[in-house]
């Protein structure tokens, strides 16, 4: 999992958020594809697909077939994401990054279980505030990145990306 | 303040009062004084009195004297000119009267004034002095029962009423040559009197501009079946209880249903808003949060108001801010305290007792941020709690600053922690927490944005009872 893109993409969803958008597409690469699977786990991404320089048509999203990849498409995929609003409010208000690639914040179970709580924890010198009322945390664990509560549950650690708050 | 002064007052003391009075010895007194000067001796008087009695004026020969100069009785002469002026009835009266009264009681129970301030007449009543007499009311007092004039009866009233101050000329011009010669005296006589009184007012009149009179004999008419009576009060008669047209068409201000809370109609307008009744309002728990002195600079001077922002709650989650400028204290309270009661809004609160998560917010300088604390833990062991106590919490608390605290107490928010990092702006500081509390997410919304089903573990284990 590489941090190069991560403060790039946390960035341009926040700011698509504050401006209102629908649609909004990242670099396509495997550390946003799964960071921002995981944020439509959890709901605050209405879908998210591979697509060319033109975004896909969200009134035929279920038949949407991505162009296929060939040495003359690969270079100009994207990902595409819808951004959700409830009662003309964005349902993804704030990312921010914990993580930065000169610095990586990794945490245990223990400070998970803690964090998960809402209670302050982290490792030493990097302590992490306690999440807050419909905030979330996002870990890259080795099965893949997960919400804080789904690697709690699967009782694993690993590294801290970002966290969204409504 | 130096020791040797109530030493050098002591000392001062005692050398005043042996050099003012060597030769008595100043008599013990312990009542505490309060001068440091020697006090003086009793007054006396440099004139002896003297009694009335010692000067024999109460002797019964200068009481008689006394009465013989003062009240004399009348002289023959001045009976001869009584009798010009008055009916032998009325001197018999006179007479009557003078012998009722003895001169003596007069001199020992009357009094004659001679002060500067005494009554100018003893008994003239013949004139009126403004300052004393009271104005005599010349006119009858108006009729309780008079009602209002039907049309046709104003209408006849206006003709007559016109037609009226020529009945005098009209009575002169009707009478013949001959039977004025016969007529008698007296009667000539009022004749002539209607006359002049009608010239006279007509000269009046005539000095008045034709438009001036035609108004007042319209616009000045009484509409009343009261015959355009002269009055004693220069005010127009009240108009009467029941007007038709106008009766039931106005309510009274005073609304019965507010038990007698409101007569000043102070919450009337609130009331109309809010829906609230008055004693509802009265029971709010309204207080003054802030209050400042602003001035407004002008080319006369500088002009002060009082500034005051009020909260208003009903402990039960409604909270309200209010804040109102005047130049008067009392002015400025008040409506700061309605707005406050105008502006209540719902605040979200989690179990009744404190909020939902961590909120913050900023107003200028001041940010305010409020955590959300556990109920407290039951402080007793639980076989006393359960035998001889009901459950006893003693929660978390108001660990706030003080205007905050006043603010959650009113919403009824009982865990709360909160603290100002920066700014402690009353003012700011009062807006700040209020936008914080009115800013908390709603976890239903966030719920229903996500698309997932949220769950309070609190009231899920242990079948909530997790207290």
């Amino acid at each position: 999992m590489t941090l190069l893109s991560l403060a790039h993409v946390c960035s341009h969803l926040q700011n698509a958020s504050k401006a209102r958008l629908g649609l909004t597409s990242t670099p396509w690469n495997s550390s946003n594809l799964s960071l921002l699977l995981s944020l439509q786990r959890t709901g605050f991404l209405s879908f998210v697909t591979r697509g060319g320089a033109v975004p896909p048509d969200p009134a035929a999203l279920s038949t949407y077939a991505p162009e296929p990849l060939t040495t003359a498409t690969v270079a100009r995929q994207r990902l595409w994401v819808g951004l959700k609003y409830s009662s003309n409010e964005p349902v993804m208000r704030s990312l921010q990054i914990i993580s930065r690639p000169t610095r990586p914040v990794t945490a245990k179970l223990e400070h998970l279980e803690r964090l998960a709580r809402g209670w302050d924890s982290g490792p030493t010198r990097l302590i992490q505030r306690g999440l807050n009322l419909g905030e979330c945390m996002y870990v890259s664990t080795p099965k893949g990145v997960m919400e804080i509560r789904e690697a709690v549950e699967r009782k694993m650690g690993g590294l801290l990306l970002c966290r969204v708050s409504p | 303040m130096s020791v040797a002064r109530p030493l050098k007052c002591l000392l001062s003391r005692r050398l005043a009062s042996a050099t003012a009075r060597p030769a008595t010895a100043a008599p013990q007194c312990f009542a505490a004084s309060f001068h440091s000067s020697a006090p003086l001796e009793k007054r006396k008087t440099r004139f002896a009195n003297v009694r009335a009695k010692e000067m024999g004026l109460l002797d019964d020969a200068a009481v008689d004297e006394f009465t013989k100069q003062q009240f004399k009785p009348y002289s023959p002469e001045e009976l001869e000119i009584l009798k010009k002026h008055y009916t032998p009835e009325q001197m018999e009266a006179l007479e009557a009267g003078e012998a009722a009264i003895d001169p003596k009681d007069l001199t020992i129970q009357g009094r004659l004034r001679r002060d500067p301030y005494k009554l100018p007449y003893l008994d003239d009543f013949s004139q009126l002095v403004p300052s004393i007499d009271r104005e005599p009311k010349k006119h009858a007092p108006p009729n309780p029962n008079a009602r209002w004039l039907t049309e046709e009866e104003a209408m006849i009233d206006l003709l007559m009423g016109h037609s009226k101050d020529l009945m005098p000329l009209l009575r002169w011009a009707g009478i013949p040559e001959e039977k004025w010669a016969t007529m008698p005296e007296a009667e000539k006589k009022q004749i002539k009197a209607e006359l002049q009184k009608f010239i006279k007012e007509h000269q009046e009149a005539a000095a008045v501009p034709e438009p001036v009179q035609s108004t007042k004999t319209f616009m000045e008419r009484s509409m009343l079946n009261d015959n355009n009576a002269p009055s004693n009060s220069a005010l127009a008669p009240s108009l009467g209880k029941k007007i038709p047209g106008v009766s039931g068409m106005y309510k009274n201000p005073i609304d019965p249903e507010d038990q007698g809370l409101d007569d000043d109609g102070v919450y009337q307008e609130l009331k109309r808003r809010t829906g609230m009744t008055v004693r509802q309002m009265m029971d709010l728990s309204v207080k003054i949060l802030v209050t400042r002195i602003v001035h407004n600079q002008t080319r006369l001077g500088k002009i002060r108001s009082m500034w005051i922002m009020a909260i208003a709650g009903n402990k039960n989650g409604r909270l309200g801010i209010g804040e109102a400028k005047s130049t008067e204290i009392a002015v400025s309270t008040i409506k700061a305290k309605l707005l406050a009661i105008r502006n209540m809004q719902p605040i979200r609160r989690y179990e009744d007792r404190t909020i939902h998560g961590d909120v913050e917010a900023k107003v200028g300088a001041t940010i305010v941020r409020l955590n959300a604390r556990p109920p407290g833990k039951d402080d007793c062991p639980h076989h006393i709690t359960s035998m001889y106590l009901p459950t006893r919490l003693a929660g978390f608390g108001l660990r706030v600053p003080a205007r905050l605290f006043e603010m959650f107490r009113a919403c009824g928010i009982h865990d709360i922690a909160g603290h100002m990092p920066r700014s402690r702006n009353p003012m700011n500081s009062v807006k700040a927490t209020f936008q914080a509390l009115t800013n908390q997410k709603d976890p239903n919304e966030i719920a229903v944005g996500r698309g997932k089903k949220l769950v309070d573990v609190r009231n899920v284990y242990y079948g909530g009872n997790v207290l």
